[in-house]
């Protein structure tokens, strides 16, 4: 029982991302979550191939078999795409934007709800179970894990901030490309209305610029901070489900006890991982969604997007109240 | 900066940099190689349905643009066929008004000739009647006379017959 995480005593040290046992990169260890998001990039981008291949339009010889996806994970995948693209994306962007970021938001989407899906199954614990099956013959210390591949990538700061990093990047260069440095600058002080206005307005501009050029940071932050907190909580609270039984045996329970507490806890542990799947597609959503709403705030000032805003400020702020 | 500690919230720098890379590199390989065949399959998609629904309605439209016709052509032919039949009835009136007015006159012309052949031949009997008669008269008239009468006699006093007997049918009638 010792060789499964749930001997362990610290939940989070379970969920941390750690060293790979014996590799290192720059004279620093190579951490788990690099090889899961070089693995999940492979796997996904495969398998999104092979989606592909079955969702486009085949060879005319199949007749009007050729239009019908073959393959129910391509008809997932479809129907996916589909409802983002048509339900979600183009009524807050626009057809113009959506167009354009389409190819990015779906990246996004698929690559954080890839990492997320796989830091659910626990690849981690299997190659800690053999390892410890094996006699433990390395000195693996507690910042480091014989697993090379595994973990939930998702519940480190690090990769949420890079991913962050990223739309934080897009979002810019959309509010540089539409609105130009000047109209990125009126953008911070408050919009154009503003910085033409009446003059005593002009008062309340280095406020706008202030909250506004914090927010330019804090609006990424608040992603990374929300998908890294959100796989994190979940994660430790399975973790934790999942550990009641091996507290039970260290606290000397009876046999009945640890059975009924493994059993009970096992049964929470199982619901709970049903409710972290719907987690782990909604934070992946989240997370591009809102990127397409600031995306989408960049193209504010043009005059062709005014209508489109006007309805989509309730669609995205009701997007903002769901993730927080 | 922490490096492989046990704070969550520990920063590194290594797999930061590795998650944007990655992620630039899976982005940039579906971009080219896997969304723009999903999004033509959709597109190519829409289109066929598009078209299919348009050809329906376009075929749907025909169909009742031929029914129409259709309709218009039976309804053509429907009176033509009454105005046919009104025709041949009205023509089988004519013909047969034609026919009855035809036999009607032939009837009459018949009855009329027959009229004046039986007038010929009642005045052709008459007159024979009428010169028997006399060449009788005459004849008795000679025995009576106990004479011979001459055959200048007998033809004048014959003709004087049929002339009275010819007045006195002709008073008759």
């Amino acid at each position: 029982m010792s060789v499964f995480l749930a001997s362990e005593s610290d939940p989070i040290a379970h969920i941390v991302d750690k060293g790979v046992f014996g590799f290192n990169l720059f004279e620093r260890p190579l951490m788990l979550s690099m090889i899961t998001l070089v693995v999940c990039a492979i796997v996904l981008f495969f398998l999104m191939h092979r989606a592909a291949k079955s969702i486009a339009t085949g060879p005319v010889a199949m007749g009007n078999r050729r239009f019908i996806p073959i393959g129910s994970f391509a008809a997932l995948v479809e129907v996916v795409i589909v409802y983002l693209r048509n339900e979600m994306l183009i009524p807050v962007m626009g057809e113009r934007l959506t167009k354009r970021y389409l190819s990015f938001l779906l990246s996004l989407f698929f690559f954080i709800l890839a990492l997320n899906i796989v830091g659910l199954i626990p690849f981690v614990d299997i190659q800690d179970a053999l390892y410890g099956l094996m006699g433990k013959k390395f000195d693996i210390q507690d910042h480091e894990t014989a697993a090379i591949f595994g973990g939930a990538a998702t519940a480190s700061i690090s990769v949420t901030s890079g991913l962050a990093l990223i739309s934080f990047i897009v979002i810019q260069f959309q509010g540089f490309r539409e609105l130009g440095v000047k109209g990125w600058l009126e953008h911070l002080c408050g919009g154009h209305e503003l910085v033409h206005g009446p003059i005593f307005l002009w008062l309340v501009i280095p406020i706008v610029f202030f909250v506004e050029f914090f927010g330019l940071f804090v609006k990424p932050a608040a992603l990374a901070i929300r998908l890294f907190a959100n796989m994190v909580a979940g994660h430790t609270l399975l973790i934790t489900l999942t550990m009641f039984g091996a507290m039970a045996i260290k606290a000397g329970l009876g046999t009945f006890a640890v059975g009924g507490i493994t059993i009970v806890s096992g049964i929470g542990a199982i619901l709970i991982t049903f409710l972290e799947v719907f987690v782990a597609v909604l934070q992946a959503f989240i997370f591009m969604f809102l990127t397409a709403v600031f995306i989408s705030l960049m193209a504010h000032e043009e005059g062709e997007e005014h209508s489109d805003h006007a309805i989509d400020d309730g669609h995205a702020a009701s997007a903002m109240t769901a993730a927080h | 900066m922490l490096i492989a500690a046990t704070d969550p919230l520990a920063f590194n720098l290594l797999p930061f940099i590795t998650t944007i890379v990655v992620f630039t590199v899976v982005a940039l390989a579906l971009g080219m190689f896997v969304w723009p065949k999903i999004l033509k399959g959709l597109e190519d998609r829409n289109a066929k349905i598009l078209h299919e629904i348009e050809s329906a309605e376009a075929a749907r439209a025909a169909a009742a643009s031929k029914q129409k016709e259709f309709e218009q052509k039976l309804a053509e032919a429907l009176e033509q066929a009454a105005q046919m039949i009104r025709e041949a009835k009205s023509e089988a009136v004519r013909m047969g008004d034609e026919i009855r007015a035809k036999s009607e006159a032939d009837l009459a012309e018949r009855a009329r000739r027959a009229g004046e052949e039986i007038e010929n031949a009642r005045r052709a009997a008459i007159a024979e009647l009428e010169s028997h008669a006399a060449t009788l008269a005459v004849s008795i008239a000679g025995r009576i006379l106990k004479r011979e009468i001459n055959p200048a006699d007998q033809k004048r006093m014959i003709e004087e017959s049929v002339t009275g007997m010819s007045a006195m049918s002709g008073k008759r009638n």
